[in-house]
This record gives structure tokens, C-alpha cells and sequence, in this order.
């Protein structure tokens, strides 16, 4: 009865086939459990042993700490500023690969978002230290030209210039997935009959292109929130976002029961932001049903 | 007299991001051939000397070859887990099978920080296996999402009558999937396992936490080098990163073509 001939025919109906998924998952989400186990457990000092009984002490003690509560405002603050950045930059060039009738230069685009996308993240993390360091690229440039070298590294900007830099590929590549669906004939129309094309594209592209742009923001808000290496190398542990403050809490005390409930609290604000926006994509999927779907 | 059906503005902010984007990936190509210790301009002159010490460093060395062979593991792996749940997916009829693909995804929206955490808590309890079998049973759960979406979004294309018609023809069920289904996998068994394979050899986040003495992976090293020292056989390292990630953008072109590769994402 299926579209599938495939387990309308012999007495399964495919569901053998999710076995080693559910083995793989099985594993996946005993971690978790133990995990969760464990925020409740205490770590004896000094050893690596972990002993009950259980409490919810670690979770008071994250929660107690200003630094951890300001640091994850802080991290949920960054991400949305780093989604905006991805924006401004993003949009126009997933709207002009869209848009474009050269293939040659979709296909130039795509391979720079690809080619960044996958040279890794340590590989650029350090590509960025040495042209934004205080006696790098930039800052030579600057001083052959006679102006003040900049501090890019070691603070802010250079934490904000490299995860943009990190995260516009998946956004990018995410919009332009929604957005080449939809029709540009329909822009066409709207000029044709004396819009402008500035006003054609805010009457009609945007709207049909808001599910999409709420699709990929959503992802890329889900990776800068877990931004951990970035912060980690261009902020010079001085600008440390919630990753670096579980990561610190292994690394300085390997205190595992504390680290986890910090993980756990961090997972589900996360989970949180993450389910919101997807609840808003679902609500405007629901307005324009037609377009914009994810690819 | 068809306009232009995009401003000015959008190809002038399109090549400054093409440049932000290419930018740092290119520099670091040719830093990696840099003479001097550290950065100058004009560059001292070219050497290959930071790729000889690359190589002749051990750590690096014993880096390069689990990496690989934690890669190589689990991209056949993950692929193996991910064409029988995609089929399940997108051609069973059991219940729960939304389910099971939200499920398969979510290791995609936790931050690896807490993926990292939740495995060195099991296997720190369980006190079982090497760090080199942790990575690979940790980074196959990682992976998976990216292998199942690319053979779901494979696999909504496909017209089931083709299997149907195999089926009629008195071909078994296995023989149906293994002559006429899998063939035309190849594009999301190969936009999967790229994309499984360079999450695996790139992941620093949750490999940070399960390396040990023994195993120790690619960035891991680079980042513990890039702490301790100040010269570029990190980025003698980079470069060869980047330029197999230039060779396997080429490989999927000559496939499957960029665009469609990215809907098999």
C-alpha cells in the first residue's frame, strides 16, 4: 500500500533496517544517560574516582557562579550578533548564486564556500591568528602604509572576524538551498509591471525566502553557540565563550560530575534557542507553504 | 533587453565576502612556504623546510596516521549505519519513522563540548577500549547525521518502480537493492562520506577529550604545536589539508556537479 515496493511486498515493513541506527543510537544516548548520571555524582579531589550520593550540588554551583551566568548570557548574545554578520554577508551572496544565469560563477562561489567549509577549523583558526597577529598580515600592512597597527587578536574582533568567517559557509549554503526555489520569474513580474527592483525583491523574494533564512540562522546559531576553538585561540583565553568554561573545568580540575552538569545546563539552552527558532520556522513554514523549503 | 536581475550592491558585497571567505585558505598556502620563522613582508624567501619538519616530527607523524585511520574507519561505518536507516526512512512504513529520523540528526545540534563530555563520562566509567576505539565509536555517532541526510535526499529522488520492476522481473530483494537501488546511491554515498569523512579527520571539539598517550589526532597536535611554538609547519600542515580539500571538490564536480551535491548535504 505503499509508494515504496519495497515493504509492501514481504511481510516486514523495512523496520529490520533501523537496527544499526538504534545499535549506533543506543550508544549515543547511553552516553548521555551516564552523563546526566554523572552531573549528580561527586568527583573525590585529586583522583578520577566518582562517588555518590546523588544531589543536584553541581548544578547549584554552576548555577551560584556570576562568571558562568554572565559568560553563557554573554555566549547566547555573541551568537546572535555572529548570525546577523552572517546575515548581512551571506544573503547577498546566496541571492546572487541564485540569481545568477552564469553557471561559471555559481560554480566559482560554491567552490570557495566548499573548499573553506572544508579545510577545517584548526587550519583557519590558525590561518587567522598569523594575519590578524600584532605583527601579521594586516598589521604590517598597516605599518608599511603609516598608520597604527590594529589589535586584532587576543579580544573580540578577532574572535567575531574568524567564527563569521567559520560559520558564513553553512549559512550560506543553507539559504541558497531555499532560495534558488524560488522562482525568479516571479521577481521578473513584479518588474514588469514597474516595480523597482529593490522594491520587487523586498515585496516578493524576501518574504518567500523568510523559511529558508530562518533555516539557516537557526543552524548557524546552533554552531556559534558550541563555538569552542575559535575563542579558545584568537580570543586568547581572555574572551572565553560556554564551551571554554566546561572545557577549563576538565582541563583544570577534571572534575567530570561538575563539567557535566555545566554541560547538561548548557546543552538545554541550547536546546532551548534551538527549538524556538525552529518553532518559528514551522509557524512561517505554515504562512508560505509553498516555498522556501529547505533543500 | 533583460536587466540585470541583481544590483551592483549584490555583486559588490559578493566579492568582498568571495575575498573574506578565500582570503585567509590562500594566505596560508603560501605562509606554509615561508622561509623565515615568522611572518614578514616581503616574504624572506620559499623553503619546504616547514614541511620536512612536519614530517619528521613524531607527534605529528603518529597524528597523521591515526587521524587517517580513524577516518577511514568510520566513514564506511557511518555509511553502512546510514543507507539501511535511510531506506527505512524514506521507504518503510512503520511507525515511528519521523521519529527516527529527527533521532538520527540530533547529534547535529548538540555542541560538541557535551558530545565530548557525555563520551569521556561513558568510557571513563566503563573503562573499555583504546583512545583510538573511542574516537571511532564517538565520531561514527558525530557523523552519522551528514551520511543519512545525503542518502535521504538521495533517495527521495529515486523512483521506487525502477526496484519494482527489478522485483517483477523475479530479482530478490537483495539482488533488486544491490544491482539496481545502490547504483544510484553513488552521489549521496559520495557527498555523505566526503562530508563524514572531513567532519571525522576535522573534529577538534569532542576528539579534545578522548585522545590519550597513545592515540592523538591532526588537530589536536596542530593546536598543542600552535600553543607551543611560533613557525609555520602548521601551516605546511594546512596546506596539504586544504589542497585534499580542493582535490575532493573537484572529484564531487566531476560526479554529481557542485549544486546538486549540496541538496544531497
Amino acid at each position: 500500500m505503499t509508494i515504496a515496493g519495497y515493504p509492501a511486498r514481504g511481510s516486514s515493513d523495512g523496520r529490520w533496517l533501523a537496527l544499526p541506527a538504534l545499535a549506533v543510537l543506543g550508544l549515543f544516548f547511553t552516553a548521555f544517560a551516564v552523563f546526566a548520571i554523572v552531573s549528580l555524582l561527586h568527583n573525590v579531589s585529586g583522583t578520577a574516582s566518582i562517588v555518590g550520593p546523588p544531589s543536584l550540588d553541581n548544578y547549584r554551583a554552576v548555577v551560584g557562579l556570576k562568571l558562568n551566568r554572565d559568560i553563557t548570557l554573554d555566549t547566547l548574545w555573541l551568537a546572535l550578533q555572529l548570525t546577523g554578520l552572517c546575515i548581512l554577508i551571506g544573503y547577498p551572496l546566496a541571492y546572487l548564486m541564485a540569481r545568477t544565469p552564469s553557471r561559471t560563477l555559481r560554480n566559482l562561489i560554491l567552490f570557495a564556500l566548499i573548499v573553506t567549509f572544508l579545510s577545517g577549523g584548526v587550519t583557519r583558526a590558525y590561518a587567522w591568528l598569523i594575519i590578524l597577529g600584532n605583527t601579521g598580515l594586516v598589521n604590517t600592512l598597516l605599518k608599511t602604509a603609516g598608520l597604527t597597527p590594529l589589535p586584532l587578536v587576543h579580544n573580540r574582533t578577532g574572535v567575531i572576524i574568524s567564527l563569521v568567517h567559520f560559520l558564513l559557509p553553512f549559512f550560506t549554503l543553507t539559504l541558497f538551498g531555499g532560495l534558488k526555489t524560488v522562482p525568479a520569474s516571479l521577481e521578473e513580474a513584479a518588474r514588469n509591471l514597474g516595480a523597482t527592483r529593490l522594491r520587487s525583491f523586498v515585496a516578493v523574494t524576501l518574504p518567500l525566502s523568510v523559511p529558508a533564512l530562518i533555516a539557516a540562522s537557526t543552524l548557524t546559531y546552533a554552531v556559534a553557540l558550541s563555538s569552542f576553538l575559535f575563542p579558545d585561540l584568537l580570543g586568547g583565553g581572555r574572551n572565553p565563550m560556554a564551551a571554554n568554561l566546561i572545557y577549563q573545568k576538565i582541563l583544570d580540575a577534571f572534575d567530570i560530575p561538575a563539567a557535566a552538569a555545566m554541560a547538561v545546563l548548557f546543552l538545554l539552552i541550547a536546546l532551548a534557542c534551538v527549538g524556538v527558532l525552529g518553532q518559528l520556522e514551522r509557524l512561517v513554514q505554515r504562512r508560505f507553504p509553498t516555498t522556501g523549503r529547505r533543500a | 533587453m533583460k536587466a540585470q536581475p541583481y544590483s551592483r550592491s549584490v555583486v559588490a558585497v559578493s566579492t568582498l565576502a568571495m575575498l573574506f571567505l578565500l582570503a585567509p585558505v590562500v594566505f596560508i598556502m603560501f605562509y606554509a612556504f615561508n622561509e623565515g620563522r615568522y611572518f614578514t613582508l616581503p616574504p624572506k624567501g620559499l623553503t619546504l623546510h616547514w614541511f620536512a619538519n612536519f614530517f619528521e616530527n613524531d607527534r605529528f607523524r603518529a597524528a597523521l596516521q591515526s587521524s587517517f585511520g580513524i577516518a577511514g574507519l568510520v566513514t564506511p561505518t557511518s555509511l553502512a549505519v546510514a543507507v539501511p536507516s535511510a531506506i527505512a526512512i524514506v521507504r518503510g512504513s512503520f511507525r515511528g519513522r519521523a521519529l527516527l529520523n529527527a533521532a538520527l540528526l540530533s547529534p547535529l545540534m548538540i555542541p560538541g563540548v557535551v558530545t565530548g563530555i557525555a563520551f569521556l563520562g561513558l568510557f571513563s566509567q566503563l573503562d573499555v577500549g583504546s583512545g583510538f576505539w573511542r574516537l571511532i565509536a564517538a565520531l561514527t555517532c558525530f557523523t552519522l547525521p551528514f551520511a543519512v541526510r545525503a542518502l535521504v535526499a538521495n533517495l527521495h529522488g529515486l523512483d521506487p518502480a525502477l526496484e519494482e520492476a527489478a522485483r517483477n522481473l523475479g530479482a530478490g530483494r537483495w539482488r533488486a537493492f544491490l544491482h539496481v537501488t545502490l547504483p544510484q546511491l553513488r552521489p549521496g554515498l559520495l557527498a555523505g562520506g566526503i562530508f563524514v569523512f572531513v567532519e571525522a579527520l576535522d573534529n577538534f571539539s569532542i576528539s579534545v577529550f578522548l585522545t590519550d598517550l597513545k592515540t592523538t589526532t591532526l588537530p589536536i597536535e596542530a593546536y598543542n604545536y600552535i600553543r607551543d611554538f611560533d613557525d609555520p609547519t602548521v601551516a605546511a600542515m594546512a596546506s596539504m589539508l586544504i589542497t585534499l580539500a580542493v582535490v575532493l571538490v573537484f572529484l564531487i564536480q566531476r560526479v554529481t556537479g557542485l549544486d546538486r551535491f549540496l541538496d544531497l548535504k
